[in-house]
């Protein structure tokens, strides 16, 4: 039936694909290192 | 005198490129991941002896070429990462870069890559004894064989009748999601836990258990609220609803349905409204009430040609064409017949334009 025909269409609005949760990026937070960075500075002085 | 002026210059250079880099991470946490490719690319072209700071951008910059889908660039940094990662011995860096180097080649559908680079995250994860970094390598596994097994999907089979091949890599990724819970179980990890049952309920429908399917979504939906993500529980509703179809329980899935739409339409989503409106349109199809089932085509042929999507029209016309039949409406069915093969010319699609003439 078209219900299961339109599982293989995925380009289109009516497409009753499952849909995946997304994959999980690594990040390297650039952030914490500056704040790491900044921390070591601080008591490099006190 | 000399030395001192070099460690400025040296400073300056070296807050110029972290500056910049760090200004591209804001601008990327807040979803504007063209600006922040544009400051990544300026920080590598200001440089930095720092390779810590050059494997986070390399690694950051990949990321955002990934979430604008431009996965040949994505792939080209988070080679890059790799390959720096190993020079300077940083095994937690390697495996990250090799995390994200695998999802990559998924997208891409070089899967056999994609399984080194997943069995590396893996391998270092646990010679560092880090649980979390082992789950999200078994998780990563699960989608590639998830994605391995969908990629070579017969176009005409249903879940549950594919080839030996496709049954075989869902299996394993069905496998590798359930190690991944194991896991994540242990850690308490809600936020992986409802991501994994998820695509394990979609693994599952794919195999054809659709009762496991229904089991793992109801799970992905507990998770989904209790984190307020909307969006995830949108899509475990979709996802319930396709597993009560193949379970013929259509007034369940109906009900879905409608919540998945209900949702589709708080989150301003007007794709997923269309899909939601075409399923809820298939169902009461299938539950023979062609009144209803002519409501929702009819959003969904008012939403898909808002979008300017042609085939969603077709699929649309079809299906109004059918329901008007059932229905006796002689000149209406006649008239979506013809706007469908209309169509089906103008896309090219010959088993359309061949359904409609019949």
């Amino acid at each position: 039936c078209e219900v299961r025909e339109s599982l293989n269409d995925p380009q289109s609005s009516a497409v009753a694909n499952f849909e995946m949760d997304p994959e999980t990026m690594e990040t390297k937070s650039l952030t914490d290192y500056f704040n790491k960075m900044h921390r070591d500075v601080m008591m490099g002085m006190s | 005198m000399q030395n001192e002026n070099r460690t400025v210059v040296h400073y300056r250079m070296e807050a110029s490129c972290l500056d910049l880099a760090l200004e591209g991470e804001r601008l990327c946490k807040v979803g504007d991941y063209s600006a922040g490719v544009s400051f990544f690319e300026t920080a590598i072209q200001v440089g930095t002896e720092d390779l810590q700071v050059l494997s986070a951008v390399y690694s950051q910059l990949g990321n955002a070429y990934f979430h604008l889908h431009d996965y040949s660039k994505a792939l080209e940094f988070h080679h890059h990462d790799l390959t720096l990662t190993r020079t300077t011995g940083d095994r937690l860096g390697q495996a990250k870069a090799s995390s994200n180097l695998g999802n990559t080649l998924k997208v891409l559908g070089r899967f056999d890559e994609a399984v080194v680079c997943c069995q590396r995250h893996l391998d270092i994860a646990r010679e560092q004894g880090d649980k979390v970094g082992q789950a999200r390598a078994l998780y990563n596994f699960g989608n590639v064989y998830h994605a391995k097994g969908k990629s070579i999907c017969w176009s005409g089979a249903e879940p549950g009748d594919f080839p030996e091949e496709v049954i075989t890599a869902l299996r394993k990724a069905a496998e590798y999601y359930e190690a991944n819970l194991c896991m994540v179980n242990e850690l308490g990890d809600r936020a992986a836990q409802g991501r994994t049952y998820g695509n394990l309920g979609n693994t599952y429908y794919l195999l054809g258990n659709f009762r496991d399917a229904v089991a793992s979504h109801e799970q992905r939906l507990l998770i989904a609220k209790e984190f307020g993500d909307r969006s995830a529980e949108r899509r475990a509703y979709c996802n319930l609803g396709n597993a009560c179809i193949f379970l013929g329980e259509f007034e369940r899935a109906a009900e879905h349905y409608r919540k998945a739409l209900q949702l589709a339409r708080q989150l301003k989503d007007l794709a997923v409204e269309a899909q939601a409106c075409y399923s809820l349109g298939n169902t009461y199809t299938l539950l023979q009430d062609y009144e209803r089932a002519i409501d929702y085509h009819l959003k969904h042929l008012i939403i898909a040609q808002d979008l300017n999507d042609r085939i969603g029209e077709g699929r649309a016309c079809w299906s109004l064409g059918n329901a008007h039949t059932a229905l006796g409406n002689h000149d209406q069915a006649m008239h979506f017949a013809e706007k469908h093969l209309e169509i089906a010319k103008e896309t090219g699609d010959r088993s359309g334009e061949l359904t409609a003439r019949m």
